[in-house]
Parts: structure tokens; C-alpha cells; sequence
């Protein structure tokens, strides 16, 4: 292993203007989790389940600055640039090869959940390894043409399925809201405890670390950044509020999809159990977070090991089948989501703040040498 | 100039035919021009005065000032000398040559060639007839409001066309020589102070590396120097309009084209452009507004439609309301294919028709049209072979993809609907999904002369979204698209209280 460069210099054709910074984050954020987070906040929070999804919400933007400061002690880098200043070739190195390893774990996650929604409301004989394999197909086409078609997919993905905010206007004709009252009937620890239920759905602005390198103006980054998740925040906020009204406590706790069970009701003249449509449209939603998290993890490939990153978008992503295969049931799934979760707890929530500390402490150090060294 | 050099280097033989300098006798020169033509039949050689002999190739000179300024001139004279056969002759374009290769090539432009018997060289008169028709309305592009012309074959008329548009100086036109064989040549248009010196460096560089033996038409040439050839969306438009190239060239876009076609071809050119037509601009902003979102609609509409149709009664006739479901399930009951096949007969049936009428002349055409609407159409839904609600369908994505202003893009979008079918027949909406992945990030991929496709779009520009997909008000587009990077951003000055 040769010494890596810790900043990155980017071709000017290469670089994205900061303003898709609202869309990347956005689209990686928003995927499988929105299609039945409110079952699992619902049991910790109860009826409070929106002011959770509140707490985390402001929770990711604190994690987001920490994440912008970080970044801004260097002149161009990445996450992986960072491992390597900071805890040197062989420690950093696997500290960037375990991030990797988290990245391909957050893609098999995605595909294995969706698979599992398509089996479980479209096509319960389509066989999962089938259904996983043109998910990663797309993947490879969109990874294999570089950072601008990943990022235009993200950005088409926001603009796409936007209007699909809309559709909550036809729930809200049954809504009963006396069902959020009374306010705060939860206490603090449980109000956490929902919070922490929302990682796996709200996990996603971590690409950031990765795609700094390539951002033209990064004075606007955190502006931009922070849109991006001030509005998954208001999208879950809003889902939430109304899957509490709409749906009694009982049914919550039994409905694994309640975003989905939602669409149910929606009809127009020429269409109605909506959710079909819905569904088949989400591929679109999770595109962007299979292409990123997969270019997160081939990038390390090229910037930690210095291999051609072109096969390993094949190798990893063909890969990720096989274990789709195994995983069968639903209960399999739900606790490989809970698994996920906590590892992504630690990896999005609680690393930041570690890494900003040692970085920083790192940085204070050198400037106190040069200053005596003068 | 260079694809000589490579003939010469290819075929030694020929290079020991050729000569260095002209023959003096007129013998050897007449010998000399009939070896290189291969005793052609349309070259005419003449002995007009005693010493004088007139050379040319029949079929490319105007024979009127053949007889006017140069058989007429000279009659019954006697000449000494190339100075004093120069000084008679009337023609305003006359060459004294000593390079005999040169000489040919002229000869094969349409001039003519006179040699006095004893002297080494000759004299070349630009005598061309341009071979073509009259200007003519556009038949391909046709416009309510506006031009009323179209390109000709003629590559001069064409460049002439374009100047009366644009009479400016900074009206750039250079001429490059494509194909060892053909040597069409090809004209490359843009605006000096406008279109990116780069992007028309780039159009040369493929040009010229081109290695082909012969170019007959644009779309040829298209096809050659596009990012992407093997991509089934077009990267460049062809268009047969005057005004819209001129209208583009503003725009800081180039132009190519080439002597024999009637189509100019226009780079570099984002997605969104096949859907705007120049009469866009001479219309009232709303309606051209609601005409661009009606063609944009009406190709989402003819790519998705069928397959809907396919995915909907093959595997979710939930999706569809009861009211629907009920006519669709009657008119369905009698017909023995599986939906998928029902769909993909019908519109091959449709193809054919149209690949049918666009062979036929014009008034056999309408018989066609006849025979496809009432005869196969009436006929198969009562012999059973398809539903009519499908036949509705059908008929209304056909006339859905004839909207688009390009003919390029129309059959891109009737191709598409093939595997969208194909897909939504073996996995309902989610095949349907695949497909619209698979075509966006396609879409994402391409670039045209190294413009993203998809600008102003993606990347976001948002200014030059004022004529995209709509089109603001004329004294709002003061500004010239990004997407052909033009050296001067403004057409003209932003009124008071604009950005």
C-alpha cells in the first residue's frame, strides 16, 4: 500500500454544484424506511411518535454540522483521506475498509427490504434473487457512469416523486385528530427511545463524507445540506402525523407498511388501490441510495487499496445477491433491519463526533508545533 | 488536401501516371486528361482555334457562359500567348495553373479548362452549374407561421439562405473536404463572437478524423461524430429549416452541412430540444407553453400507455375501478391472447401502416389509411382478435408520438414502447418501472458534443428553464442557453428590474 493522497484534486468537469447537495442528501435519505417506519417508533413513542421523529430529525442536522466542520479542516477530501491523516495507513485503512464493509451492508439492507416488499404485496412467486439482481443491475449502470449520472439520478429521483407528498391529502379525509392528544402523554426516555428507532430510516446524509471531494462551492455546503434534511424532515414528520391519525394505536402495531397501507385508500377515476403504483414507483426512491451507497464502497477501493475501481462496482454489487437468497422470512428480515440499525447508530450518530474530536485534536496539536517551531 | 497524399501512398501506379508539370503539345495533354478520366464520356475536348483546346466535363458547366465568354471571345482569334487569352476572356473567375493535379480537381468543380498548344500551362475559367431544384416549402417541418423555405441540395444556396438571415460578419463558414471518394464538402456554420471556440474545435477534430471513402448525406455524418452512436435517442438535430438553424446559430449552436443534403445538422443538442419547434417562437407564449407540455405529455402517454394497459389486465386489474374494470373485462372476454400478445399485434399492425404509407406516393397513401383504420380495425375487433378499448389506446399513442416536432425522436419513441411492453407483460408495473429507470439513466449517460443531454435540467440551470419545457415571454429570454457554453451569455440587455 502506497501513501494516499489526503486531498482529493477534482477535475472541474467532475465537480456538482453545492445546490445538489439538497437533492443527494434528500434522495439517500428517503427509501425503505419510509414505507413502515411508524410501527416501529409507534411502540416506543406512542401517539407521540411525531415528536421522535422531531428529536432525530434535529438530532441529524447537529450530526450533519459536527460531519461539515469536520470535513472543513481540510481543503478537499474525503472520509477516507481523513482515516488516513488522522489514524495513519494500517489503522486508518481499517477503519475505511470497515466503513466500506458498513456501506455494502446499508445496500444489502436496501434490496433485501425491498425484495421483500415486492414478494410481499406484488409477486409473492418472483423469486428474490431474480428481483435483487435487476436492482443491481441498475446500480452498476448508473455507478458505471460516474459521480454526474449518480447525482442527476438522485436529483430526478427528489423531482420525480415529490409530488407523492401530495397523496397524503386523501388520508386526512379520515383523520380523527383527537388521536394525537394528549401532547407529551410520553415521557423523555421513551421519546429517545423512538428517536433511536428512527435511525434506520433517517440515516443517509452520511454520503456526505464521501462526496465532499467533488462539491464547487463549499462555503454553501452546509446551507444546502441542511435544506436537504430540514425537508426529510418535514416529509416524515408529515407521514407520521398523519399515519397517527389516521390509523388507530392497535392498527399501527399491526401494520408492517403503514406508509403503503396508506396509499390503499387513494382512488382517482381511472385508478385506485394506489399503492401498486406506489410500490413499483419507489424503485425510483431507492435507485439513488443503491448508487451511492455502492460508489461510496468501490470509491474506498481506489482511494484506501488503489484498485481500479470499474470491476469492483460489478464484484461488490453481484455479491450482495448471495445473501439476499438467505435471508427468507419476515422475522429473518426484521431483525437484520434492528442488527443494521444499531450498527448504523454507531456509525452515523456516535462516529462523527468522535472522528470531529481526534480530528480536531489532531489539528491543534500541529498548529501549537508549527507556532513553537516559529 | 491529406486524403490525396494517402491515395498517392496507397497506389504507387498511379503516382507514376501522374505527372509533375503539363505537357507542352497538346497531344500529351489531351492523352494526358483522357487517361485520367478513363476516357469519361461527358468530357468534352475541343479544338476551337488553331493552338487553343477547351476542356470540360459536360454535365457540371453552364454551357450558356461556355458560349458567352469563352467559345464566343475567342472565335477566329489568333492567341500567342496565356496573357493574351486571359485578357479576351470575359469569365470573372479565371486561373492560370501549372499543378496538374489541381488542374483535374478544378475540373471536377465544374470549370473549364483551356490549353494553348506549347506553353506548360493552362488556363482554368469557373464556369459551374449549380445542378438543383428550386427553394421549396418545408415538407418535413412544415409550419403554420413562419419560413415558408427549405434547404435545397445545393450546399451554396443553403450558405446564401442562411447569410440573408444573418447578415453579419461574424457569420463564421468553413469548408472541410469528407470521403477519398465522394469529396463532399462540408460546410461547418457558427457565430465568431458567439459559439464556443471549443466545442467548434472539438466538431472539426471529428470531422477531420473521419476516414471514410464517401458522405452522401447529414444524418450519415451525425451518426459518425455523435458522443454516443449507440445510443437509440439522436444527439443532434436534423433539421430542413433555414430559419430555425439561424435562429439556433444565435443560440451560439454550429451547423454542418453538406453539398448534396437538404438537411443541416445542429449541435451540440439537449433532449428538451427535440420537443420545441421553431414556430414556438412566433406564437403567443401561452400557447406555446401548453403546446411543449402537450408534446412532452403526449410522449410520456406514448411510451407508458400500451404497456399500462399490458401490466394492468395481465396482473393488476385491482388497480383499475370497478366502472372501468367492467367494459375492459367485456370487451377483453372474446379475445384468445394474453394481453401482452393482444398489445405487441396491434402495434406492429400500426408500424406497418405507417412504415406502409411512408413508402407509398401520396395518393395511394390515402387508401392505406383506409385500409388500416376500417378494415383491420373494425374487422379485429369483431372477428375477436383484439379488445377496442385497446384499439383506442393504440390509436391514440400513435398519434401521440407524431407530435413530436422531430421525426428523430418520433420513431425513438414508438421503438421504446417494443421492450416497455415486452417488460410490462412479464412483470406488470414493476417491468414497467425497469424500463423507466433503465431509459432515465440511459438519458443521464449521454452527452451531446460533451453537453450533458439532459440540460438545462440536470445539470440544474435554472435560468435557461424559461424556454424549455415552457416558454416565457420573448423580452424574458434574454439570455443564450448554457448548455452551448457561448462566449457572450446575453442576447441583449436584462429590462430594468431583471437578474
Amino acid at each position: 500500500m502506497t501513501a494516499m493522497k489526503i486531498n482529493l484534486a477534482e477535475r472541474p468537469q467532475h465537480s456538482i454544484s453545492a445546490l445538489l447537495l439538497f437533492f443527494i442528501l434528500h434522495s439517500v435519505q428517503v427509501g425503505v424506511g419510509l414505507q413502515g417506519f411508524q410501527r416501529i417508533v409507534f411502540k416506543s413513542a406512542g401517539h407521540d411518535a411525531w415528536i421522535s421523529v422531531l428529536i432525530s430529525g434535529i438530532w441529524s442536522v447537529i450530526v450533519l454540522l459536527i460531519m461539515v466542520k469536520t470535513l472543513s479542516f481540510y481543503e478537499n477530501t474525503d472520509l477516507y483521506g481523513i482515516h488516513f491523516d488522522v489514524f495513519g495507513k494500517w489503522i486508518g485503512g481499517l477503519f475505511s475498509a470497515l466503513y466500506m464493509l458498513y456501506c455494502l451492508f446499508a445496500f444489502f439492507i436496501i434490496i433485501r427490504n425491498y425484495v421483500e416488499v415486492i414478494q410481499a404485496w406484488l409477486f409473492p412467486q418472483l423469486d428474490a434473487w431474480f428481483v435483487a439482481l435487476t436492482l443491481v443491475v441498475m446500480a452498476i449502470y448508473t455507478v458505471s457512469g460516474g459521480i454526474r449520472v449518480l447525482v442527476g439520478l438522485c436529483f430526478f429521483s427528489v423531482l420525480f416523486s415529490a409530488w407523492m407528498i401530495l397523496l397524503l391529502i386523501f388520508p386526512i379525509e379520515y383523520a380523527d385528530w383527537r388521536s394525537l392528544l394528549p401532547v407529551m402523554e410520553a415521557n423523555i426516555t421513551h421519546l429517545m427511545r423512538g428517536a433511536y428507532d428512527m435511525t434506520f430510516t433517517i440515516i443517509g446524509f452520511e454520503v456526505l463524507y464521501f462526496i465532499n471531494p467533488y462539491i464547487k462551492e463549499k462555503e454553501k455546503t452546509l446551507k444546502f445540506s441542511a435544506l436537504g434534511l430540514a425537508y426529510t424532515l418535514f416529509v416524515y414528520l408529515s407521514v407520521m402525523i398523519v399515519s397517527l391519525v389516521y390509523f388507530s394505536g392497535a392498527q399501527l402495531e399491526n401494520t408492517i407498511w403503514a406508509t403503503l397501507t396508506l396509499f390503499k385508500i387513494i382512488h382517482f377515476p381511472f385508478v385506485e388501490r394506489f399503492e401498486y403504483l406506489a410500490i413499483t414507483f419507489w424503485m425510483l426512491i431507492i435507485l439513488p441510495n443503491l448508487g451511492m451507497y455502492l460508489w461510496c464502497a468501490v470509491r474506498g477501493m481506489s482511494r484506501v487499496f488503489h484498485r481500479n475501481e470499474k470491476s469492483y462496482i460489478y464484484w461488490f454489487s453481484l455479491l450482495i445477491i448471495i445473501p439476499v437468497c438467505f435471508v427468507k422470512t419476515r422475522n429473518d428480515v426484521n431483525t437484520l433491519n434492528g442488527f443494521f440499525a444499531k450498527i448504523a447508530f454507531g456509525v452515523v450518530f456516535c462516529y462523527p463526533f468522535l472522528l470531529f474530536a481526534v480530528t480536531w485534536i489532531k489539528k491543534t496539536y500541529k498548529e501549537r508545533k508549527r507556532r513553537k517551531s516559529i | 488536401m491529406f486524403f490525396k497524399k494517402g491515395i498517392k501512398k496507397q497506389g504507387p501506379s498511379e503516382k507514376e501516371k501522374t505527372i509533375e508539370s503539363f505537357p507542352a503539345s497538346k497531344e500529351e495533354v489531351i492523352s494526358f486528361f483522357r487517361q485520367q478520366f478513363h476516357s469519361a464520356a461527358d468530357l468534352v475536348i475541343k479544338e476551337v482555334c488553331p493552338h487553343l483546346t477547351v476542356l470540360y466535363l459536360e454535365p457540371l458547366i453552364d454551357g450558356q457562359i461556355l458560349r458567352e465568354q469563352i467559345l464566343q471571345p475567342v472565335q477566329n482569334k489568333k492567341i500567342h500567348s496565356l496573357e493574351e487569352l486571359y485578357s479576351i476572356l470575359s469569365v470573372g473567375d479565371v486561373n492560370n495553373e501549372k499543378d496538374p493535379e489541381k488542374a483535374v480537381e478544378s475540373l471536377l468543380n465544374g470549370s473549364t479548362l483551356l490549353h494553348l498548344d506549347g506553353t506548360p500551362r493552362v488556363l482554368l475559367a469557373s464556369t459551374p452549374q449549380s445542378i438543383t431544384r428550386s427553394l421549396s416549402t418545408p415538407e418535413l417541418e412544415s409550419q403554420v407561421i413562419g419560413m415558408q423555405v427549405a434547404f435545397n441540395e445545393c450546399l451554396s444556396t443553403n450558405i446564401g439562405l442562411l447569410r440573408k438571415l444573418i447578415s453579419s460578419t461574424s457569420f463564421c463558414h468553413d469548408q472541410l473536404v469528407i470521403g477519398h471518394q465522394s469529396k463532399s464538402r462540408a460546410s461547418i456554420v457558427y457565430l465568431k463572437e458567439i459559439a464556443s471556440e471549443e466545442l467548434v474545435t472539438t466538431v472539426k477534430e471529428r470531422i477531420q478524423k473521419l476516414s471514410i471513402d464517401a458522405l452522401i448525406d447529414t444524418p450519415v455524418l451525425a451518426e459518425l461524430i455523435e458522443d454516443n452512436s449507440l445510443s437509440i435517442f439522436p444527439q443532434s438535430i436534423l433539421t430542413e429549416r433555414p430559419d430555425r438553424v439561424a435562429s439556433q446559430l444565435t443560440n451560439g449552436k454550429i451547423a454542418i452541412l453538406i453539398d448534396g443534403s437538404s438537411h443541416a445538422l445542429l449541435l451540440p443538442n439537449p433532449l428538451i430540444e427535440f420537443f420545441q419547434s421553431k414556430e414556438d417562437q412566433n406564437i403567443r407564449w401561452q400557447i406555446a407553453t401548453f403546446l411543449r407540455l402537450l408534446r412532452i405529455g403526449s410522449m410520456v402517454f406514448s411510451i407508458f400507455a400500451t404497456s399500462f394497459y399490458v401490466a394492468a389486465l395481465t396482473y393488476h386489474y385491482e388497480v383499475l375501478p370497478q366502472p372501468l374494470l367492467v367494459p375492459l373485462g367485456e370487451s377483453r372476454s372474446r379475445v384468445p391472447f394474453p394481453p401482452v400478445f393482444e398489445t405487441l399485434l396491434l402495434e406492429i399492425v400500426i408500424e406497418l401502416l405507417r412504415e406502409a404509407g411512408a413508402r407509398l406516393p401520396t395518393k395511394v397513401g390515402q387508401t392505406m389509411g383506409i385500409v388500416g383504420g376500417i378494415v383491420i380495425g373494425t374487422a379485429a375487433v369483431e372477428a375477436g382478435f383484439t379488445s377496442n378499448i385497446l384499439i383506442i389506446i393504440i390509436a391514440l399513442s400513435a398519434l401521440a408520438s407524431f407530435t413530436s416536432p422531430s421525426y428523430m425522436l418520433g420513431n425513438v419513441i414508438r421503438l421504446l414502447r417494443f421492450p416497455i411492453i415486452i417488460l410490462a407483460g412479464l412483470w406488470g408495473f414493476y417491468g414497467i418501472m425497469l424500463g423507466f429507470c433503465f431509459i432515465l439513466i440511459h438519458l443521464l449517460r449521454q452527452s451531446t458534443l460533451g453537453v450533458p443531454y439532459l440540460a438545462p435540467f440536470y445539470p440544474p440551470r435554472y435560468k435557461d428553464w424559461k424556454d424549455s419545457i415552457i416558454r416565457f415571454p420573448a423580452q424574458f429570454l434574454y439570455k443564450r442557453p448554457d448548455a452551448t457554453r457561448p462566449q457572450d451569455s446575453y442576447k441583449f440587455p436584462p429590462s430594468d428590474g431583471e437578474g
